[in-house]
């Protein structure tokens, strides 16, 4: 949309750009001192100079070490893993309750539907100590399963799932059951298609979730094998001598993938949302 | 709807199970912990609400922790809701540029809370972080920011609001998509200026977005954990102590599972309590 330029159109871009500023600075910052070399953090941060923002001479060094030295690797591999086989089943699980809730009239329908809202109603972070005692009493603790498992089952996922589902008239499914198809098909070949948006807003709020946790996995794994990039992260800040550089990099290399995921899926994430029940 | 009772049970059992086991018997077990004394020598007893009663009764630093968490929120969720309000309504225009700032505004959601709390710790670091560069350049005397008690937690507001705004900003977006065009040139035409109709219409008419991003966002903020835990540990003397640090400090470095369980439990009693306000306030303002 062509827009003609008015002093209101620059005031507005005026804004947008103090505002852009407030959030990009530090990341600038961020991103310049982790291509300089280890040790000169804070040679540049105080006074002010162009060389704060871009670093005069480039390296790489820092992030080899923290892929080479430090294994950091195999931190996002595990955030990787983690991640996607969540957003894997949680999109299955999700969606197959959500089609169930939506289309099917049966006993206990109403019942089940009071849990999925419960469980959207009650924060994650807030059971995280039963959770614990459970998993561990289960011999999960310190696995991979540990730190998927409660992910999946996700009640918002559940709910916009079934909002999306509704919109899909019934008269689509009656002729397919006369074709002889099976719900199953049904489920996997009309019904999922027509609902990219709302997999796109689930995949995009669970792979977030997943990444960004940081309380789960410290409490529920505790030997490097299962570290995640959140854990690995936290435990440089904690250590005797923690390298800045080696942090900065290790931020900005952990921060790429859920860049790159939303980056992909921002016009679905919004459709998304307004195609479901938060419309105004 | 249909009536295939077999097909949609094998649809929704998945889900249900995984629901039913690390969802609802955690929330079960939590408030039947918080019920519970385990002694030093491993046995657990029923101690009814002693848990409770003791937090409440002898317990000053559960106490603070109460103040620094409302404290927190009450300033944090309005600040949170203005600043992406604002962004979505400026960007709503559908600019040459729009594109750009919603990436740029939504780029720090995409940054786990633990990078941004260890990017604002060397950010705002009191002797040689960015923050007092800026605050010299500007002819103003340094800051010691988390160092300082009166200082610490609006240094975890600000970060949070830098966190989360682009996030919420995201579901103003697209509130303020389903929003008719006819609606607007029908006000200008009764002549309604900028101020009216951002007021009497755009405003009313975002009603469920603001809902739901007040209740999920209250929510997160009573939960917030991670700068708490990376940056300040607490501190300085307790300013900054949020309750799920303070529920976190109980359970895995004092072994208090008891005392861990009843502090999340009036958490979540909290959540809901503040959730229900919300949920009423915002319903009686506004019907069409």
């Amino acid at each position: 949309m062509k827009k003609p330029v008015t002093i209101k159109n620059i005031l507005i871009f005026a804004i947008l750009t103090l505002t852009s500023a407030f959030f990009l600075i530090p990341l600038a910052w961020v991103l310049a001192s982790s291509l300089r070399p280890a040790g000169s953090l804070y040679e540049y941060a105080n006074p002010l100079t162009w060389k704060t923002f871009f670093p005069a001479n480039i390296t790489l060094e820092n992030y080899r070490k923290i892929f080479v030295d430090l294994l950091f690797g195999r931190a996002i591999l595990n955030s990787l893993f983690v991640s996607i086989s969540t957003v894997f089943f949680g999109v299955l699980v999700s969606s197959m309750a959500g089609f169930a809730l939506a289309k099917f009239r049966f006993r206990g329908r109403q019942l089940i539907f009071v849990i999925v809202l419960v469980t959207f109603m009650v924060p994650f972070e807030s059971i995280v100590i039963p959770l614990y005692v459970l998993v561990r009493g289960i011999g999960l603790e310190n696995s991979y399963a540990a730190l998927i498992l409660p992910g999946v089952g996700n009640g918002l996922g559940i709910f916009l799932f079934k909002q999306f589902f509704e919109e899909v008239p019934n008269e689509l499914l009656e002729a397919a059951r006369m074709d002889r198809a099976s719900w199953f098909r049904i489920y996997a070949q009309i019904l999922l298609p027509l609902c990219m948006p709302a997999i796109a807003t689930v995949v995009v709020m669970t792979f977030m979730f997943q990444w960004n946790s940081l309380f789960w996995p410290l409490v529920a794994t505790h030997s490097s094998r299962f570290e995640v990039v959140q854990v690995a992260v936290a435990a440089n800040r904690m250590s005797e001598d923690t390298s800045w550089a080696n942090l900065f990099s290790a931020a900005i290399a952990g921060s790429l993938p859920p860049v790159v995921v939303f980056l992909f899926l921002q016009k679905y994430f919004i459709q998304g949302i307004s195609g479901t029940g938060l419309k105004t | 709807m249909f009536k295939s009772r077999g097909a949609a049970w094998l649809f929704v059992l998945p889900a249900l199970i995984l629901l039913l086991l690390f969802k609802v018997w955690p929330i079960g077990v939590s408030f039947f912990e918080s019920v519970m004394q385990t002694s030093f020598s491993g046995r657990r007893s029923f101690v009814g609400f002693e848990n409770y009663s003791y937090l409440f009764k002898h317990d000053p630093t559960f106490w603070n922790s109460v103040k620094v968490t409302f404290f927190y929120s009450i300033l944090v969720n309005p600040l949170i809701i203005i600043v992406s309000l604002t962004m979505a309504l400026l960007l709503n225009g559908g600019h040459a540029f729009t594109k750009f700032f919603r990436t740029v505004f939504f780029l720090p959601t995409a940054i786990s809370f633990s990078v941004v709390a260890v990017i604002f710790a060397v950010v705002l670091d009191p002797y040689y972080g960015l923050a007092n560069s800026f605050l010299k350049l500007l002819g103003l005397p340094g800051q010691p920011f988390f160092g300082s008690q009166d200082q610490a937690l609006w240094c975890i507001i600000w970060l949070s609001v830098w966190r989360s705004a682009g996030y919420w900003m995201m579901y103003y977006l697209a509130g303020l998509q389903n929003i008719p065009k006819t609606i607007y040139e029908a006000a200008e035409i009764d002549g309604a200026n900028g101020f009216q109709r951002l007021f009497k219409l755009t405003l009313p008419l975002l009603t469920r977005t603001t809902s739901f991003v007040l209740v999920s966002n209250t929510a997160f903020n009573f939960l917030m954990f991670a700068p708490v835990y990376i940056i300040t540990r607490g501190g300085p003397r307790g300013s900054t102590n949020l309750l799920m640090y303070e529920s976190y400090t109980s359970a895995f470095v004092n072994s208090d599972m008891g005392r861990a369980s009843a502090i999340t439990s009036i958490l979540l009693v909290i959540i809901l309590v503040f959730s229900f306000i919300e949920l009423k306030i915002t319903k009686a303002k506004f019907e069409y």
